[in-house]
């Protein structure tokens, strides 16, 4: 099976390998998992005071495909408002990186990821505005 | 049937395994091959479908991960299939610490160490097993179920990186 050089560019230099303090107000958390594949995948924004994601990191224990999909994402996300990030679709992802059909959940796994970031981060906004 | 019921066996999670090997040699003899080589076909058909089948439900039963799985979904307990996630902060959280110090650990016995760790976790998840299982608490045996398969994958990725770090010793 040929993987598509975008894919192979993301998984041999992964951009934005990292974490942020997520304890941080201004940072965003999500961690998911795919159970039947065992991996596990952290990403998480960093937003400015304009509303906009300034800095995104991930860490991710999968396949290929899985870091791939995940670095993309915070590549995508940066300059974001987090309305936007959030309309990320894992089809947007899978056609990107060109993933073959048995690699989409790993796409998955990484809209459901910078979803639960964005999650976290509204969270914590709304507890700190309260 | 199911496994059990096919190898004579009562369905616990707790299966004498010696019984278990006995019950299956002597159904493997039973539905042999070669004492339905000049049979109809329609008896060998159904022979070496049955063969076919104990041998599944000895491979399933021997296991006792596999068999702990199966358990849950003889109990109704659903599992995330292919492209399904979760989100349980802890356990995922312990999953991604435990890859990480194994991805830092530069020696084989730091390996084997994070390694008979992770066996310790798989021991201490199946042995609180039973006890869920009788209550027939389904949302505890997914979650014990699902930290086992993290454990799993472990082990596998814990072999993967013992190679490593001994093929660039070598």
């Amino acid at each position: 099976m040929a993987y598509s050089e975008k894919l192979i560019d993301h998984y041999e230099n992964p951009r934005n390998i990292g974490s942020f303090d997520k304890a941080a107000e201004d940072v965003g958390t999500g961690l998911v998992g795919a159970p039947a594949c065992g991996d596990v995948m952290k990403l998480q924004i960093k937003v400015g005071a304009d509303g906009l994601i300034e800095d995104a990191k991930f860490k991710t224990f999968g396949c290929g495909s899985a870091i791939a999909s995940s670095s993309l994402v915070t590549e995508w996300v940066k300059g974001k408002t987090i309305d936007e990030a959030e309309a990320i679709k894992n089809t947007d992802i899978a056609r990107h990186l060109a993933l073959p059909p048995v690699k989409i959940h790993c796409s998955v796994l990484a809209e459901d990821a910078i979803k639960a970031a964005i999650a976290d981060y509204r969270a914590k906004a709304t507890k700190k505005a309260e | 049937m199911d496994h059990f019921a096919r190898l004579g066996l009562p369905a616990a999670l707790d299966l004498d395994a010696a019984a278990l090997d006995r019950a299956y040699f002597a159904l493997q003899r039973q539905w042999h091959p070669d004492r339905f080589v000049s049979r109809p076909p329609e008896e060998r058909a159904k022979a070496s479908a049955e063969a076919a089948s104990l041998n599944e439900a000895y491979r399933t039963l021997k296991d006792p991960l596999r068999r702990a799985f199966y358990m849950a979904e003889l109990s109704g307990v659903e599992m995330p299939g292919d492209g399904k996630t979760i989100d349980d902060p802890e356990l995922l959280m312990e999953a991604m610490e435990a890859r990480e110090a194994l991805h830092e650990a530069g020696s084989p016995e730091a390996v084997d160490a994070l390694a008979a760790e992770a066996r310790q976790g798989v021991q201490k998840a199946l042995s609180g097993l039973p006890s869920l299982f009788l209550a027939n608490d389904r949302a505890a045996i997914r979650k014990a179920l699902l930290r086992l398969r993290y454990l799993e994958k472990f082990a596998e990725e814990a072999r993967a990186r013992r190679m490593n770090i001994e093929r660039s010793n070598a």
